[in-house]
C-alpha cells in the first residue's frame, strides 16, 4: 500500500508543477507542453482510481488530438508575446490572493475530517477479471443511452462549427479534382492535334540569327 | 492508504492554479483555453475520485460526457481564435473592442 | 519455472522488459540493413557488402559511427527541448510493446484494454516529431513537423476506425482474445471478413509511421530531411530507431489483428496441420511479422511519394468514409452470426 501511495505523490507533485507551469510560461507553445505533461500525470492518477478507460481515453483524445490542435494554433499563429505579458506582474497579487482563499476555504470543506479514511474508507479493489470497459459501456448503452446520443450530435456540431468557421475559398489556389483527372480518355481529352501554316521569319529576326551564325563559324 | 480527501484536495489546488492563471493571463486568450482546460481536469479528477469511493460508475459517465464536451469546445475554441487572428491580426483580448452598438 | 515465480514481481518485470526490447532493438538494426539490401537487390544494385559477410555487419559500423559523432545543438534552438525530442519519440514506441503478445501467455502486461493502450502510445509519438521541429528553430524542421503532425492526427483517425472494426468483430480489446477469436486456419483470419479494415489499417500504418510513400515529413528532395535536419549523430539515430521500432510494431499490430498472430495457417487441414503442429506459435508470428515488415520495404522502393494535399485528401475523403461503412457491414454481420466467422463463437 506504500508503493500507491508514493505514486499518488509523484504523479499529483508533477500534475501540480505541470498546471502552475502552464500559467507561468512566457511562450505559449511551452505553456501547451506542460498542459499534455499535466495531463499525462492525470491519467496515471485516475489508473490509480481504477479508471482505466477514461485514463487511456485522456490520453489518446487530450494527449494525442486536443493538445495537438493547441500546438498547431500556438504554432500557426504570429503572437507577439510581449505585449500580451506586458501586465502580468501587476495582476500576480490579485489572482495569488483569489487563488488562495479558494484553497483555504476548500481545504476547511473538502479537509480529512469530513473526507477522509474515516469517512469513506478505501473500496475493495476490483478482482482480477474485472473489466473497466466492457462495465462503462454496459451503463453507457442502457441508462445513458440518450445522453450519449446528445453527445454524438454535439461532436458533430463541433465537426460542422470547427469546419465552417476556418474554411476559406482562395482563389489564387489551384486545385486538381482527381476525379476529373481519372475521367480524362485517351483521345481528345489528352493531346489535340491542330495543323496550322508555317509561320514566315520576320526579317529583324533573320539578320540577327544570321549574325549569331556567322559568329560562331568564325 | 489514499483518502478521498487526497484526491480532492488535489482536485482543490488544481482549480486554484487555474484560477489564479486566468487571472495572470488575462489577455492571451490561448493561455486562457488552457486554464479552462485545467479546471476541466480539476473537476474530472474529482468525479472519478467520488466514482471509485463510492463504488459508483455514474461519476465515470460524466467524465466520460465532460472529455466529449470540452473536445467539442477546444475545438471551436480554437476555430474561432483562428478567425480572429485572421481578422485582427491580435489575440490580445484588450484589443477586441470592435463591438458596435 | 519455480526459480522464476520466487523473483520479485518488479525483478520478473524487469527481466521479462529487458528480453522483448534487447531483440527489438536487435531487429530494427537489421531492419536498417535489410532496407538498405532489399532496397538495393529492388534497384539492380548490391548494397551495403563491405562490413562482415555480405556487409552483415553494417548495422554495427553505423551505430559506432553515429555514437563517436558529435550532437550538435543549433545556437537558437531550445536546448532542453531538443534533446527531450528524441526521447519522447522513442518512449511510446518501445512502451507499446507491453501489451502485445507473442504467444498464448506470453505477454508482460494482459491489460484488458490492450488495444485502446497501444492506440494511446502511438498516438504520443507526434509529440516527439512536433517539439523537434519546434526546438530546432529551423524553417525546414518546422515545416517538416506541421507536415508529420498533421498527416499523423488525419490517419490515427482512418486507423482508429479500422481497429473499432477489429473490436466489433472480436468483441474484446484484449490481443490474446482478439487473436484467440480468430482460430480455425487461414479462412478464419480477419483479414478476410475485414479486408477493406486491413488495407486501410496497414496503409493508415504507413502513414502513420511517416515512410515512402507517405514521407513528406521527411522529403529528403523538398525540404531535405523535415522535422530531425538539425539533429546529429546520436540524437539522430534515436529518431531513426524510433521511427523502424514503430514499422515493427504496425507490421506486429496487423499480424496480430487481422492474419491470426500466433495460430498455425494450417489450422483445419488434416494433413498439414498435423505435419507442422511441433511449430511454436511465435515461429508464426514472426514470419507473418518479417513479412508485413518486408511490404514496408517493398513499397518504399515501388512508389514515388505522395503530395501532400493528396494524402490528406486519401486519409479524409476515403479511407475514413470506407472505415465507417466496413464498420456497419461487420456490425451487421456480427448480430447475424454470419458464417463461417461468427457463428461458432455464438
Amino acid at each position: 500500500m506504500g508503493f500507491e501511495k508514493l505514486l499518488f505523490y509523484i504523479f499529483a507533485a508533477v500534475t501540480l508543477f505541470a498546471a502552475s507551469m502552464v500559467i507561468t510560461r512566457r511562450n505559449p507553445v511551452l505553456s501547451a507542453l506542460y498542459l499534455v505533461m499535466a495531463f499525462v500525470s492525470s491519467a496515471a492518477l485516475w489508473l490509480l482510481l481504477e479508471a482505466e478507460f477514461l485514463g487511456i481515453v485522456l490520453i489518446l483524445v487530450y494527449v494525442g488530438a486536443v493538445m495537438v490542435l493547441f500546438l498547431f494554433v500556438v504554432m500557426m499563429l504570429n503572437i507577439d508575446v510581449a505585449t500580451l505579458r506586458a501586465r502580468f506582474i501587476h495582476y500576480l497579487p490579485l489572482g495569488l490572493i483569489v487563488a488562495g482563499i479558494m484553497v483555504f476555504d476548500m481545504f476547511l470543506v473538502l479537509g480529512p475530517a469530513d473526507f477522509g479514511l474515516d469517512q469513506f474508507a478505501k473500496p475493495q479493489s476490483q478482482p482480477a477479471d474485472y473489466n473497466n470497459t466492457a462495465a462503462l459501456g454496459q451503463i453507457l448503452y442502457t441508462t445513458y443511452l440518450y445522453q450519449f446520443e446528445i453527445a454524438a450530435v454535439i461532436l458533430l456540431v463541433a465537426i460542422v462549427a470547427a469546419i465552417r468557421l476556418t474554411l476559406r475559398h482562395r482563389p489564387e489556389t489551384k486545385y486538381q479534382d482527381p476525379s476529373n483527372q481519372v475521367r480524362v480518355r485517351k483521345g481528345s481529352d489528352r493531346v489535340r492535334l491542330i495543323t496550322m501554316p508555317a509561320e514566315p521569319v520576320p526579317p529583324s529576326l533573320t539578320a540577327t540569327l544570321g549574325a549569331t551564325h556567322t559568329e560562331m563559324t568564325e | 492508504m489514499i483518502a478521498l480527501s487526497d484526491y480532492l484536495l488535489l482536485g482543490a489546488l488544481l482549480f486554484a492554479i487555474a484560477v489564479a492563471g486566468i487571472f495572470l493571463n488575462r489577455k492571451n486568450v490561448i493561455i486562457l483555453l488552457m486554464c479552462i482546460e485545467i479546471m476541466l481536469l480539476a473537476v474530472n479528477t474529482n468525479f472519478i475520485a467520488f466514482a471509485h469511493y463510492f463504488n459508483n460508475l455514474s461519476g465515470q459517465i460524466f467524465v466520460f460526457f465532460i472529455l466529449t464536451v470540452a473536445a467539442a469546445e477546444a475545438a471551436i475554441g480554437l476555430a474561432i481564435l483562428v478567425v480572429l487572428f485572421r481578422n485582427r491580426h491580435t489575440i490580445n483580448v484588450d484589443d477586441l473592442d470592435m463591438l458596435k452598438g | 519455472m519455480e526459480l522464476w515465480s520466487l523473483l520479485p514481481v518488479p525483478v520478473q518485470s524487469l527481466i521479462a522488459t529487458v528480453l522483448i526490447i534487447l531483440p527489438l532493438l536487435g531487429v530494427v538494426a537489421w531492419y536498417t540493413y535489410a532496407e538498405r539490401k532489399v532496397i538495393g537487390y529492388m534497384q539492380v544494385r548490391i548494397g551495403p557488402n563491405r562490413v562482415g559477410w555480405r556487409g552483415l555487419l553494417q548495422p554495427i559500423a553505423d551505430a559506432l559511427k553515429l555514437m563517436m559523432k558529435e550532437i550538435i545543438i543549433p545556437t537558437q534552438a531550445n536546448k532542453q527541448l531538443f534533446l527531450i525530442a528524441p526521447m519522447i519519440s522513442i518512449i511510446p514506441a518501445l512502451a507499446a510493446w507491453a501489451v502485445i503478445p507473442f504467444d498464448a501467455g506470453l505477454v508482460l502486461a494482459d491489460i484488458n484494454a490492450g488495444l485502446l493502450y497501444v492506440l494511446a502510445m502511438t498516438s504520443l509519438g507526434v509529440y516527439g516529431v512536433i517539439i523537434a521541429g519546434w526546438a530546432s528553430n529551423s524553417k525546414y524542421a518546422f515545416l517538416g513537423s506541421l507536415r508529420a503532425a498533421a498527416q499523423i492526427v488525419a490517419y490515427e483517425i482512418a486507423m482508429g476506425f479500422a481497429l473499432v472494426g477489429v473490436l466489433v468483430a472480436a468483441g474484446s480489446l484484449n490481443f490474446s482474445a482478439i487473436v484467440m477469436a480468430q482460430q480455425g486456419g487461414v479462412w478464419h483470419w480477419f483479414w478476410l471478413p475485414l479486408l477493406p479494415l486491413f488495407g486501410v489499417y496497414y496503409i493508415s500504418g504507413v502513414a502513420e509511421t511517416n515512410r515512402a510513400p507517405f514521407d513528406v515529413a521527411e522529403g529528403e528532395s523538398e525540404i531535405v530531411a523535415g522535422f530531425h535536419v538539425e539533429y546529429s549523430g546520436m540524437a539522430f539515430a534515436i529518431f531513426f530507431l524510433a521511427e523502424y521500432a514503430n514499422m515493427v510494431l504496425i507490421a506486429m499490430l496487423t499480424t496480430l489483428m487481422f492474419f491470426g498472430g500466433w495460430l498455425s495457417p494450417f489450422q483445419g487441414i488434416p494433413v498439414l496441420e498435423s505435419l507442422f503442429a511441433g511449430v511454436p506459435g511465435i515461429i508464426w508470428l514472426l514470419i507473418k511479422t518479417f513479412f508485413f515488415m518486408f511490404t514496408f520495404l517493398w513499397l518504399r522502393a515501388t512508389f514515388p511519394r505522395y503530395r501532400y494535399d493528396q494524402i490528406m485528401r486519401l486519409g479524409w475523403k476515403v479511407f475514413i468514409p470506407i472505415t465507417i461503412v466496413w464498420i456497419l457491414v461487420v456490425a451487421l454481420a456480427v448480430v447475424f452470426e454470419v458464417s463461417p466467422w461468427w457463428s461458432a463463437t455464438a
